[in-house]
């Protein structure tokens, strides 16, 4: 049996997480979702070894304190729901961070560069780039470092519908290809393709497992005060192919 | 501007700089006079002015200018910051302190500043003070927000400290004269000693910087994502607040308060030839050095009784008023 690529166990940050115990493994496309303020980032940092966290965090088998730097850049990539540049670096240069934990070869910065639909911009400033436009490009150095687990903060909230669709698909074939993907969003609708869905409540989570048996009607409505139904609507799809 | 073309080119103005300082001064020498009294040969005068008096001088010069430059290409990728400062943590002020101490209160405790180390020993001693202390205000977590405010505070406090013996001795010329001088910062009367004093240190931590540059390039977009790149962040930031700190005190140990060099110098460098902190390292070093000794001969051109750090703030502060216009 292989090793969980995630797994905490009673993993806390002091006033804001309440302890959490899960595993995610290989190949798992999981949505995090909860109201403003339920931890959401807080988890996503304390999976990610960014944050001060009691109880203990194992990735691939291996507690993390025991991962050396560098090493964790090469096993896991963060993306914040935060892209702000202060520095004019250009975007490829952006990108090519993704490389640093790699000795700064540029493999795969290209593709990452093309897949987030970057390459026209890839000698632009970053500090001149709109909100979107540089949440693809902290995604992109993300997709750059290969890591196999990919942490990602609210990475469509600000994208136009035909980018947060390739997105979508991004997460999904990585995770296809092996990859363990968690992606914190607000889109319930969008949380029903993911394979597992995480609910968190005010630091504690309250559900975890498939989208149609966490996502009910009265969760939904204990967690984020709303009534959900079923509609019909037009939902935006990529084309085939 | 093409980078390629930049290490030659502050190179070659760095040289021209150099030389200027060597020829130029009350005694004016031709180029040619200077080379040879460097070789050893010319007149006797010529070789002594340009060999105890201007060369050393020319050195310590460099020296500060680069230690300022370098220090303030760190505190702007520190704190994420292009205004960033290296006087931004309290160092040249708590250097500034400690030696206007020694300046006003040596006489009275009987001691006489009189041995040439031990002004920048005390000012060093300041400028770790300070540091220490803001990292102690700072420490739990010592998150970017917390040691920038605590510096600005404890500027204040240390600035209060400088005026407040400023003002004791208002009455003793001579020591107001001497406190004005490490106010305003300047390299006149620096000898050999403070070449060995502030050389090769400074020489050291800035190799030491060199290194870093490229985690430099990651933190100056953000703590949580370079760390998530693989950087080890907090190893990093003590060792950028380290080595910021022993250049900014020891420039200030042997030159004094010069401002604005660590602004300027990594910003119009930044302008011209982009962010990455593996090349701006080396051109804020060479840089600054140029700008100083420019300042210097300034200072020296204009006897009007301008001082290096007027010099340096008459040139720095338009342009800190024209940055902070420009849109960002």
């Amino acid at each position: 049996m292989t090793a969980p690529a995630l797994q905490t166990t009673s993993l806390a940050v002091l006033g804001r997480l309440e302890p959490v115990s899960l595993e995610l493994g290989p190949g798992e496309l999981v949505a995090l979702v909860g109201p403003n303020g339920a931890g959401k980032s807080t988890l996503i940092q304390a999976l990610a070894g960014l944050l001060p966290a009691q109880g203990t965090i194992q990735w691939n088998g291996q507690s993390l304190s025991r991962i050396l730097m560098p090493d964790r850049g090469r096993r896991l990539a963060w993306v914040g729901q935060e892209a702000l540049f202060e520095f004019a670096f250009p975007v490829r240069e952006v990108v090519a961070q993704g490389r640093y934990a790699w000795g700064d070869d540029l493999s795969g910065v290209a593709e990452a560069l093309a897949e987030l639909d970057l390459t026209h911009l890839a000698d632009r400033p970053a500090t001149r780039l709109s909100g979107g436009e540089r949440h693809r490009v902290g995604l992109a150095r993300a997709l750059a470092t290969l890591a196999p687990i990919q942490l990602w903060d609210e990475p469509v909230a600000q994208l136009d519908v035909r980018h947060a669709l390739e997105v979508m698909r991004l997460a999904r074939r990585l995770a296809d290809a092996g990859g363990t993907v968690l992606v914190s969003l607000h889109d319930l609708r969008a949380a029903y393709r993911f394979d597992r869905v995480l609910v968190l409540d005010r630091g504690r989570l309250v559900g975890n497992g498939r989208p149609h048996d966490v996502l009910t009607a009265p969760l939904i409505r204990e967690v984020f005060r709303v009534e959900a139904t079923f509609v019909e609507s037009l939902v935006p799809e990529l084309p085939p192919g | 501007m093409r980078s390629r073309a930049a290490i030659p080119a502050l190179l070659a103005l760095l040289a021209l700089a150099f030389l200027a300082s060597l020829a130029f001064g009350e005694l004016r020498l031709s180029f040619g006079q200077v080379l040879a009294a460097l070789q050893g040969g010319g007149d006797d005068i010529a070789r002594t002015v340009v060999r105890d008096f201007r060369l050393p001088r020319a050195l310590v010069g460099m020296a500060v200018g680069a230690a300022l430059g370098a220090s303030g290409v760190v505190m702007q990728a520190f704190f994420r910051n292009p205004l960033a400062s290296p006087g931004l943590l309290g160092v040249s002020s708590g250097g500034a302190l400690g030696a206007v101490a020694v300046l006003a209160l040596g006489p009275l405790l009987g001691f006489a500043s009189a041995a040439i180390w031990v002004l920048p020993l005390a000012s060093t001693a300041g400028a770790f003070a300070a540091t220490g202390a803001v990292l102690m205000l700072a420490q739990r977590g010592a998150g970017t927000e917390r040691l920038l405010l605590s510096g600005v505070a404890l500027n204040a406090l240390l600035g209060a400290g400088t005026s407040f013996l400023l003002t004791t001795t208002a009455g003793h010329f001579e020591v107001n004269a001497q406190i004005l001088f490490w106010l305003m910062g300047g390299l006149e009367s620096r000898s050999w000693e403070h070449v060995w004093m502030g050389g090769p240190p400074i020489l050291a931590a800035c190799l030491l910087l060199l290194p870093l540059g490229r985690a430099m390039d990651l933190l100056s977009l953000g703590e949580q994502s370079a760390q998530s790149l693989g950087v080890d962040v907090r190893r990093l930031r003590f060792q950028l607040v380290l080595l910021s700190t022993i250049l900014t005190a020891l420039a200030t140990a042997v030159a004094g308060m010069v401002g604005f060099v660590g602004l300027v110098v990594p910003h119009v460098l930044r302008l011209a030839f982009g962010p990455d902190h593996r090349r701006l390292l080396p051109y804020s070093m060479l840089g600054g050095a140029a700008f100083l000794l420019a300042c210097d001969l300034v200072t020296r051109v204009f006897p009007m009784g301008l001082r290096l750090g007027v010099v340096t703030a008459l040139i720095g502060g338009p342009f800190f008023l024209w940055l902070l216009r420009r849109p960002r």
